[in-house]
């Protein structure tokens, strides 16, 4: 009974981070309309300036977690405005390329730079953790998770109250009625874009905390934000969050029981995607 | 029949394994072979481009063909049949992953196909009989002589060349082209859209097996991270789009230029050549989207 409990809990903590993600690519999928697969390589960057912070400055990552969120942001409006903003209206193929072309060479430079070994950060709040009732919260787990929770509400709160968020919202529903209806789509495209990806940035930062940086974690990011924006409905923000709590469930539970499971959690973001497509083609969507 | 130009390329594909080579005989041998696997990958994807559809699935049917090879050879199954197999087994599983997500809207192919080729790494990896993380021992393919291969690849090649060029002038070409141009219109017109897409990949899938096999039994042994490499993806659609989508000497072209330019960057910096092929792909699409064929016609 208690493996169960703490099983669920260790799956509903690992989805705050999945969440976050996944957000961030439903943002750039809604809004923007560019399908974005450099989306996870995003996160790897946040994980290596989260690493870099630390040991070239001494920064903490509670603290530089504030300027990874500002560097994305930057980041994200930068790669906007030189490569995306000139293919929006170039066929989809060419869209998805460049950013593929994008990640691939993120992921590149990280390797020249930091090599494949994994780079672990050393903080001594790390292994410290929360004991109750026989189950335990690793505190740097329990605090991601929280900030990822109230990362979501403001940004929630963003879209349904603030002018600019509504907009967006607008843009997601129909994209050339915003532009009759006399919305500045490009400031707002560049806005989204820098939110999609500090969202990864932000998640980067739990990550490198919570496991390491890599330069090959980009790729299993995008797929696990694929796989949760595929069962929330490509672009459908509402969707994302128990999506996400779906993929952290499921993959801790196949964890924990499945026979040899480690090997097999990494497999379940797949089955995720290939169950929901079948539904989906057959429902005719 | 053929014009002057691709007559003399074939003529010097054909000429080229007894031409005298110097000094490096040896290694431009080999880049003379990854050229040609290069070309039919590279090929092999923009003719499943032609309907609009994005694969990042290549290095997925690229393992598989390297391992149904490895293993049936292993098992003493004749080189030949196990060949072929390569290729087959590669399209029965493009057909499943295809008859799945070719109905729906493209992302979600590309998006599958990613994941596919991801998790198909990890299932290998898990399999009791594929020797997991310690990889396979691979007989030489048809006693691994340069003259040998090399004919195999150019046989490879023209063949694809020639379903190319003859499907550019049938019912799959045309259908092919409308379906990137508008679905919807397609649709309404009678195109049976799945289908196409469906044989599209199916036959790209069963080159791609063919090549994987064809790698495998020149390297002699493969793992499951080298099988299903994810540069083999990125060669694979990078050639194309560099050389010019949708058409038969694009990707060829670009694949003898990428492939050379590759082998010699090695010779200075090992490892990273992969951010080039990165750049060449965002730059192509920003500012070459036709790609080499383009400046040529001009």
């Amino acid at each position: 009974m208690e493996l169960l409990v703490q099983t669920f809990l260790n799956g509903l903590l690992q989805s705050g981070i999945y969440a976050l993600v996944a957000t961030g690519l439903a943002l750039a999928v809604g809004v923007v309309g560019i399908v974005n697969f450099a989306h996870g390589e995003f996160l790897m960057v946040g994980t290596f300036l989260s690493y870099a912070l630390l040991t070239a400055l001494g920064i903490d990552p509670i603290l530089g977690f504030f300027m990874v969120t500002a560097i994305m942001f930057a980041f994200g409006a930068f790669v906007y405005r030189t490569t995306l903003r000139h293919v929006l209206k170039a066929p989809e193929l060419n869209q998805m390329l460049l950013t593929f072309g994008i990640g691939i060479i993120l992921t590149n430079l990280a390797l020249q730079i930091y090599g494949s070994t994994p780079r672990t950060l050393n903080l001594e709040y790390q292994g410290s953790s929360l004991q109750f009732f026989g189950l335990s919260i690793g505190y740097a787990r329990g605090a991601s998770f929280l900030l990822a929770a109230l990362i979501m509400l403001a940004l929630y709160t963003m879209l349904s109250k603030t002018r600019t968020g509504k907009a967006m919202q607008a843009i997601a529903q129909n994209r050339i009625g915003a532009v009759l209806i006399g919305l500045e789509v490009d400031r707002l495209y560049l806005i989204a874009f820098g939110i999609s990806s500090a969202l990864a940035g932000m998640a980067g930062v739990m990550v490198s905390v919570l496991l390491y940086a890599s330069p090959y974690v980009g790729l299993i990011y995008t797929l696990k934000a694929f796989a949760v924006i595929v069962m929330a409905g490509l672009g459908n923000l509402r969707g994302v969050i128990p999506a996400a709590v779906i993929l952290g469930l499921t993959e801790a539970y196949v964890q924990t029981y499945a026979p040899d499971g480690g090997g097999w959690a990494e497999a379940v973001f797949f089955a995720l995607i290939f169950s929901t497509l079948i539904w989906r083609s057959w429902r005719g969507a | 029949m053929l014009k002057p130009l691709p007559l003399a390329a074939l003529l010097f594909a054909f000429a080229f394994p007894f031409l005298p080579l110097g000094d490096r005989t040896a290694f431009i041998q080999q880049i003379s072979l990854f050229v040609l696997s290069s070309a039919v990958l590279a090929l092999s994807w923009d003719f499943l481009a032609r309907t609009g559809q994005l694969s990042l699935a290549h290095a997925a049917f690229f393992g598989l063909g390297a391992y149904t090879f490895a293993l049936l050879a292993n098992a003493g199954v004749p080189q030949p049949i196990a060949f072929l197999a390569a290729g087959v087994f590669s399209s029965l599983a493009s057909l499943l992953l295809g008859v799945v997500t070719l109905r729906l809207h493209g992302m979600y192919f590309a998006i599958a196909t990613l994941s596919f080729a991801e998790v198909l790494k990890t299932i290998i990896n898990q399999l009791p009989f594929t020797g997991g993380s310690q990889g396979l021992l691979v007989p030489a393919l048809f006693g691994g002589g340069f003259l040998t291969l090399y004919f195999l690849g150019l046989a490879m090649l023209l063949a694809l060349v020639v379903i190319s060029e003859l499907s550019k002038r049938s019912k799959l070409g045309f259908a092919a082209t409308a379906i990137r141009q508008g679905e919807l219109v397609a649709r309404v017109l009678g195109v049976n859209a799945t289908k196409v897409k469906l044989q599209s990949f199916v036959i790209s899938s069963f080159f791609v097996g063919l090549v994987g096999a064809y790698a495998a039994g020149k390297t002699f042994y493969i793992t499951p991270p080298e099988a299903f490499s994810a540069s083999v993806s990125v060669t694979a659609l990078v050639m194309p789009i560099f050389g010019g989508l949708y058409s038969t000497a694009g990707p060829i072209l670009a694949a003898v230029v990428l492939r050379i330019l590759e082998e010699l960057l090695r010779l200075v910096i090992p490892q990273g050549y992969l951010i080039g092929y990165g750049v060449i792909l965002v730059l192509s699409i920003l500012f070459l989207p036709k790609g080499l064929l383009s400046l040529w016609k001009k």
